[in-house]
């Protein structure tokens, strides 16, 4: 079970799927980035585990290791959002920022 | 000489080049940094420039003599580089390409041309470093002169049309820049911009005479419309303009057949008619004249420079460079003398009656221009060049001359219309003798005393204007229309008419310049009282320091006249003389005076006919040589008969001018025409009012514009802004309305939709879809089917006409089918697809073989295969279509 | 039971049950925890997937940087990082079509890897995923991406300094009352008419329409 790339793929689109409704269904910020980390997490999941089925071949594990960047950055600047919103509006709720609705 | 010679061929006459650079260079630099490099550099560049042009136009012209000897066209030529190449397009055209060189050449016209345009624009480069040395735009007077030149030059020099325009245009945009020149004033500026669009009119119709000559002679070039002509002498439908008249079935019967009856016109008449009115425009004839007048409103040396002496004389100058064109057109020529005589003649009436010493001068150019035209239009184009030279050097002088008495005035008044308004000089004389006594010269020669320039230059004119007549062959037939023109033939009276015409402008002329040399040199100074705070210690106080000048003309004529009475009885003596006095300018100013002034006395001996001294003439000759063939100046008489004419012209014309103004203005000091002005009022304001051709255009042409753009206005605020733009504002804005629901700012709906997408292209790459594309060889009935490839897709075919699938139940990877059909033979085939999640879809057809013949009837055999293909079932949800469409399951 | 299988399973549970805490539990710290489980369950699957440079980094980055500023912001904020006021019925909609949706494509997809065959994973030598391999690839055939990233890295630092920095007290804008200025330059519906123009902050308009 745990050497067949079915069970890595199953493991990761619950992980996905669960990043997913997380970030649908929560209104808190905070915790909606983190449901994108846990999606992205599920992503490199697969990517590592794709990469295992070709011998001699790190273009998987290379995509991982961007997509960690990527994540990093992207959490920094999300963050550093978060923050602004706080100030703007006195709390996290990701329902308060429709200002560009307008 | 040789040296030259050698240095300059006559093939590639560079030389040019350099005459040209030169201005242009300065113009550059003064524009450019004439604010940095300070008053004297700009002056040096500035006039070096122009010198150097000059002495090159000089040398041009000794070479131009030295060629000249044996009485043949000398022309040197210098060809810059190829501009554009015009292609022809369509049979009709009679070119097929024509070249546009940006090429200059010179003769003896251009050549003459040339030495005047620097030369005396030298002089007035010089006069100019002190007249406006006091001017904050200093730099930039200098450098729109410099260009003036230039363009002045280029327009002389070009070798072709497109050139000659393209110095025309430069031309006018420096005259505009110039007029404008204190353009805080919006005066000048309004005046400017007048000069400019009154000028476009004219523009349009060299623009038009361009295209009529490319289609008509195929050449631009001197020569080659020289040699093309011929191709004008065809009759061209004018009328109507498309195949008929579009209103004539709504007229009665004969109204419209009078109106829709074809008319022709000679090709030549039609350029001829287009080019005088470019040449109407800048040379400022009757209708395009009323830019002229106000164009005073820029410097004095512009008016004597541009305004009198050299830019105004374009006009003439294309009509002696394409004489040999305007000559084939009788009725065009005939046209040209007569609006040259009426300007002559108009302009003389409304200079007797202007104060304005420098509108006396522009009414006087405009009057002198029409005797131009006058002499080119009757075919004596050497006489009418021969006034242009000759007029160069008078009326520069009296604008010159002009220029230095509103500087001494300025002395007294800083007021533009006062420092200008002879009713506040007099008696200049003795302040500034030196700009007197060439006033004088100059006033003599344009009075047309006997054995100065102004005599032997108008006497030809108006000699030839009663003898010389244009004549052309005496029907004109050719080109497409199968019509034979009959040749507009001069009638008798004419000449006489225009003969008669200018002998009265010329008494008309001698009398207004004696009014306008009294009024401002002799008698005593009426200047003291215009300095602020001056009371007259004799007068009572109801007269005294009066200012009130008034504008309507009728008033301010009896203002003249009281002021002549007034101080003729006072005789103020020094004792009245307050605050500064007028002054004689500097050498600067005085210089070119003197040389002008005696120009204008002594350049008649260029082409004296009179007293058989004509060098010039002789030059000239060749270069009209085409053109006099066709003009008809019965030589035998012309001896007899010069004598006479002269005498008239001396006796009749300038002698009763001089003594009547002598003796209304002095002898009864200007009492005479008070009284003829109080006697026919309405005359002496039609007068005034310039014939009221600007009222006349205010209200005919300016208003159309005027109510045309209040339509535009209306058509802009209901239309475009009611109904246009709010109209289609209020669309979008209900739409973005709509829209906005959907807008709601929360990133969970966004990214519910997002995901909505993702499941709909999910599914659809999942479920698998059955597509069977069919190759059909004709000859063996061999029929070759592909699947359609997808994501882990697995086949099974059932081709072979048995029972069941072919080789057994199980999925594989075949995607392809072969086999073999006989003629007329059916056969069902079917396959199916596994989708990765089991669900399976099919695809069932069934194949005929179609008869061989039947099919080569067929353009594209192929064509119904493929059509019965497209009769697939649709992809995706195989459940839903269960019933008709084949079996379907889906396995989750 | 091998120890990979153990390993496997154990991670697993780890990855799912973080995940289901991080989403599911009302407090921020603890989904931020949650978090770190799955992170490290997931660098223990890395490990069973013979990517140890990956794992290492798994850990660093993810444990080491993501979270704890995820522990700082929530920290930073206090209380309030908790506080979701309550809301009307439209965030419950769309919360409903959310999760909704979520759970048809998680059904869709789980059961389509279900219904697959089972591809076991080769033997591969032990130079798989070391970090001498994963570098080989990243500079011998991704060095300009792997440079981009740098780059994003910095743009990222810097953008967050500039989004998160106190803004400063701006100038107070000539309020524009001329009809012309207001017809050219203002809103362009008649319901925005007054809102530019007034002068507030964001901040003062949003605590003035949560009084109203």
């Amino acid at each position: 079970m745990d050497t067949t790339i079915e069970s890595y793929m199953l493991l990761s689109s619950v992980i996905f799927v669960i990043g997913a409704i997380g970030f649908l269904v929560r209104r808190n910020v905070l915790v909606q980035l983190m449901s994108i980390e846990l999606m992205l997490n599920s992503v490199n999941l697969l990517l590592v585990s794709f990469n295992r089925l070709h011998t001699g071949n790190m273009v998987g594990q290379a995509f991982a290791f961007f997509i960690i960047a990527v994540a990093a950055a992207e959490v920094a600047v999300g963050l550093a959002i978060v923050l602004q919103l706080y100030r703007l509006r006195g709390a996290v709720n990701s329902d308060d920022a429709t200002t560009l609705r307008h | 000489m040789e040296l030259l010679t050698q240095l300059f061929p006559a093939s590639h006459f560079s030389l040019l080049g350099l005459i040209l650079i030169l201005p242009l260079l300065a113009a550059f630099v003064n524009g450019v940094f004439g604010k940095r490099l300070g008053r004297e550099a700009v002056t040096l560049m500035g006039l070096s420039a122009i010198f150097a042009a000059f002495v090159g136009a000089v040398i041009t012209y000794l070479m131009l003599l030295g060629h000249g000897e044996h009485g043949e066209l000398v022309r040197f030529h210098f060809n810059a580089w190829r501009w554009l190449q015009l292609e022809g397009v369509g049979d009709a055209l009679a070119f097929r390409a024509v070249p546009l060189d940006v090429a200059f050449s010179v003769d003896a016209l251009s050549g003459t041309m040339a030495l005047v345009i620097t030369g005396v624009g030298f002089l007035i480069h010089l006069y100019s470093s002190s007249y406006m040395a006091e001017d904050p735009g200093y730099y930039r007077f200098f450098a729109y002169l410099n260009l003036f030149i230039f363009s002045m030059l280029v327009l002389v020099l070009g070798n072709s049309l497109p050139i000659l325009f393209v110095g025309w245009e430069g031309v006018g945009l420096c005259s505009y820049l110039l007029i404008g020149f204190w353009f805080s004033e919006d005066q000048n500026a309004s005046a400017g911009k007048k000069a400019f669009i009154t000028n476009r009119v004219g523009d349009f119709g060299l623009l038009v005479a361009m295209g009529l000559l490319v289609y008509y002679v195929g050449a631009l070039d001197w020569h080659g419309i020289e040699v093309g002509r011929n191709n004008l002498l065809q009759p061209v439908k004018v009328w109507p303009v498309a195949d008929s008249v579009p209103i004539a079935q709504l007229l009665p019967e004969s109204l419209a057949e009078a109106i829709s009856k074809p008319r022709y016109a000679s090709a030549a008449t039609l350029v001829c008619l287009a080019l005088f009115l470019g040449a109407m425009g800048k040379s400022a004839q009757f209708g395009l004249h009323v830019w002229l007048p106000d164009a005073m409103a820029g410097p004095t040396p512009v008016s004597a420079l541009i305004h009198a002496a050299t830019m105004v004389t374009a006009g003439v100058y294309l009509l002696c460079r394409l004489s040999a064109v305007f000559v084939m057109s009788p009725m065009a020529m005939a046209v040209v003398a007569g609006i040259g005589a009426f300007t002559a003649l108009f302009a003389a009436t409304i200079a007797l009656v202007q104060n304005d010493i420098k509108k006396v001068l522009a009414y006087s150019t405009l009057s002198q221009l029409g005797y131009m035209f006058l002499g080119a239009g009757v075919g004596a184009f050497e006489a009418g060049f021969f006034h242009v030279l000759t007029h160069a050097f008078f009326k520069a002088c009296l604008f010159l001359g002009a220029g230095s008495v509103i500087h001494a005035m300025h002395a007294r008044i800083h007021d533009t219309n006062d420092s200008q308004d002879m009713r506040n000089m007099g008696g200049l004389l003795k302040f500034m003798p030196a700009t007197a006594i060439t006033f004088a010269a100059a006033w003599a020669a344009i009075a047309g005393v006997p054995l100065t320039s102004g005599f032997f230059s108008k006497d030809e004119i108006l000699l030839m204007a009663l003898k010389s007549k244009v004549t052309g062959p005496a029907t004109i037939s050719g080109g497409q229309h199968r019509v034979v023109l009959e040749n507009f033939v001069w009638p008798e009276w004419y000449s006489g008419l225009l003969y008669a015409m200018g002998l009265l402008t010329a008494i008309l002329t001698a009398f207004y310049m004696s009014r306008l040399v009294i009024g401002i040199f002799l008698g005593e100074f009426r200047g003291w009282k215009i300095v602020p705070n001056w009371v007259d210690p004799h007068a009572q106080p109801a007269s005294g320091a009066h200012d009130d000048h008034g504008h309507d003309a009728h008033a301010a004529a009896h203002d003249e006249h009281d002021d002549h009475a007034h101080h003729h009885h006072e005789k103020p003596g020094v004792e009245h003389m307050e605050g500064p006095t007028p002054h004689e300018s500097p050498w600067q100013m005085t210089l070119p005076l003197w040389i002008l002034g005696g120009l204008s006395l002594f350049a008649g001996l260029l082409n004296a006919h009179l007293i058989h001294i004509a060098p010039l003439g002789h030059f000239l000759e060749p270069v009209f040589a085409e053109a006099s063939k066709s003009v008809e100046a019965p030589e035998e008489s012309v001896e007899s008969f010069k004598w006479i004419g002269a005498a008239i012209a001396v006796f009749i014309a300038a002698a009763p001018g001089i003594g009547l103004a002598w003796y209304t203005y002095v002898v009864k000091a200007g009492r005479p025409a008070a009284e003829a002005a109080a006697k026919f009022p309405r005359l002496h304001a039609f007068l005034s009012d310039k014939w009221r051709v600007d009222e006349f255009y205010k209200a005919t042409i300016l208003d159309i514009v005027d109510s045309l753009a209040d339509m535009c206005v209306w058509f802009d605020k209901w239309i475009v802004d009611g109904i246009l733009a709010r109209a289609s504002a209020f669309v979008i804005q209900a739409a973005g309305a709509i829209l906005r629901q959907f807008q709601t700012g929360r990133v969970q709906a966004y990214s519910a939709v997002l995901m909505f997408g993702l499941l709909g292209v999910g599914t659809y790459l999942v479920l698998p879809h059955a597509n069977v594309r069919e190759h059909f060889d004709h000859a063996s009935g061999v029929y070759k089917l592909s699947a359609a490839p997808g994501l882990g897709y697995k086949y099974r075919w059932d081709v072979d006409g048995q029972e069941g699938w072919d080789g057994g139940d199980k999925f594989g990877n075949r995607t392809e089918a072969t086999f073999q059909l006989k003629v007329d033979e059916e056969r069902v085939i079917r396959l199916e697809v596994e989708g990765p999640l089991l669900i399976t879809s099919r695809y069932e057809k069934i194949l005929v073989r179609p008869r061989p013949d039947a099919s080569s009837a067929a353009v594209t055999p192929q064509k119904p295969e493929e059509k019965s293909a497209a009769v697939q079932l649709p992809p995706g949800h195989p459940p839903t279509r269960a019933g008709s469409a084949p079996d379907a399951k889906g396995t989750l | 039971m091998t120890p990979g299988l153990l390993l496997f399973s154990v991670c697993s549970l780890l990855c799912v049950g973080g995940a289901l805490f991080t989403v599911l539990s009302a407090n921020p710290i603890r989904s931020a925890l949650g978090l770190l489980t799955t992170i490290f369950g997931i660098a223990g699957l890395f490990l069973r997937l013979n990517a140890e440079f990956l794992a290492a980094m798994q850990v660093l980055v993810y444990a080491g940087a993501v979270v704890i500023l995820f522990v700082f912001v929530i920290m930073l904020l206090g209380p309030t990082a908790k506080l979701i006021p309550a809301r009307g019925t439209r965030s419950f909609l769309a919360r409903a079509v959310g999760g909704g949706l979520g759970a048809i494509a998680g059904v869709f997809v789980i059961s389509l890897l279900v219904s697959t065959k089972e591809h076991a994973f080769p033997i591969v030598g032990k130079e798989h995923g070391t970090v001498e391999a994963v570098g080989r690839q990243i500079f011998e055939h991704g060095l300009v991406p792997f440079e981009l990233v740098t780059a994003l890295l910095i743009v990222a630092v810097v953008g967050a300094v500039a989004v998160a920095r106190t803004a400063h007290k701006k100038s107070e804008k000539p309020k524009i009352q001329n009809p012309t200025v207001r017809l050219f330059h203002g809103p362009l519906l008649a319901r925005d008419a007054g809102r530019p123009l007034d002068g507030r902050t964001l901040q003062e308009r949003y605590e003035s329409e949560k009084n109203a």
